[in-house]
């Protein structure tokens, strides 16, 4: 924790269409950072979206990459941390643009994984689940079961997108997946590559916002299809 | 000659491509060992079912399991045909993987290059 200072941390948010809500965001997290050690640098990944959100990022002081095509959640979070891996970035996060993750959680858990020398530590909604609806509740917990019971890997909230990688993790974690399902993805491409693995308690803010924009239960089914051709094609080598 | 003996001639090429197609995609690294195992297995699998069809079927006659004709010429073409299209089909399937893969990268190293000339 000593070094802390020259130790350059990436913040990454993917983001598509999100410019409604975008600057609040990165000025919250912003604002957290400001008052810690860490060298950081907002990044955010613009997925190739049709409203001003590049724009009003720019604004906020974030620097920007821009999607050409929608690749969905997945891709714009490995170009970011593609990004974080290029420019010898210690320690990267990820949390969404959409506002539901607490700035404070995300340096907390910069804290813990350096203080832990971990490799991926997820956040979890669930372990404390106030905030959230019972339907969120449902899904998020069905999707970390399913998850666990595809690739083994047990974790509560396997659909949290506040997530802090290790500079270990950013230069050796890939996935193949570039939705949604990439978040269980990845969690098992970590266990295969025997990453140090762990999770932490996070708050949910739900707004109406955001809750409009998450994901629905029913997506929740396309994910699972998704998982399963995955794992299947794995066993043949794909 | 015997329409199996012309079923198995006429695909045993073929097969003996496909595999050749695997060893030299496993060997430049485009396959990993269980995709390269999975595939010599299925080709294997089809040349042997392709060498057994007369035995099989002269069992099956014999016990009364089958009322069958035996194999026509047109069946030879038809059963060519689709090992011929399970050929193409997975030749295109890898080369469309590997262009997917590509394309994602490159659309990653680009996303980032434009960002940092911006």
């Amino acid at each position: 924790m000593k070094d802390i200072k020259n130790k350059r941390v990436a913040l990454i948010i993917p983001a598509y269409n999100e410019s409604e809500v975008i600057m609040s965001v990165i000025k919250a997290l912003d604002d957290v950072f400001k008052k810690s050690n860490y060298d950081y640098k907002i990044i955010v990944v613009d997925d190739g979206s049709q409203d001003n959100t590049s724009v009003e990022a720019k604004k906020a002081g974030a620097y920007v990459i821009k999607h050409i095509l929608n690749t969905g959640s997945g891709g714009a979070t490995a170009t970011g941390l593609s990004y974080a891996n290029q420019n010898n970035f210690f320690v990267a996060t990820t949390s969404d643009a959409d506002g539901q993750h607490n700035p404070k959680d995300v340096l907390n858990g910069i804290d813990i994984l350096i203080k832990n020398n971990l490799d991926l530590l997820n956040g979890s909604r669930l372990i404390d689940d106030k905030g959230m609806s019972r339907v969120k509740i449902l899904g998020n917990k069905g999707l970390s079961f399913i998850t666990n019971i595809i690739f083994g890997v047990n974790i509560t909230d396997s659909q949290s997108g506040l997530r802090v990688f290790s500079k270990h993790a950013l230069i050796n974690l890939k996935w193949k997946t570039s939705g949604y399902e990439y978040c269980s993805e990845m969690l098992w491409r970590a266990k295969q590559l025997n990453l140090k693995i762990d999770e932490f308690p996070i708050d949910a803010i739900y707004t109406e916002y955001s809750k409009a924009k998450g994901q629905n239960n029913w997506n929740g089914f396309n994910i699972i299809k998704i998982l399963v051709k995955r794992r299947v094609l794995e066993i043949f080598g794909e | 000659m015997s329409r199996y003996l012309i079923l198995v001639l006429f695909n045993a090429p073929l097969i003996l491509v496909a595999i050749m197609g695997s060893v030299v995609d496993y060997k430049t690294r485009k396959y990993s060992k269980n995709k390269f195992i999975a595939q010599i297995a299925f080709w294997l699998i089809v040349f042997i079912a392709l060498l057994s069809a007369k035995p099989i079927y002269d069992f099956l006659f014999t016990n009364s399991l089958t009322q069958t004709e035996p194999l026509s010429l047109f069946d030879v073409i038809e059963i060519s045909g689709i090992i011929f299209s399970l050929f193409l089909i997975g030749r295109s399937r890898t080369k469309i993987e590997t262009l997917e893969r590509r394309v994602q990268d490159l659309h990653q190293e680009i996303s980032i290059k434009l960002s940092n000339d911006d």
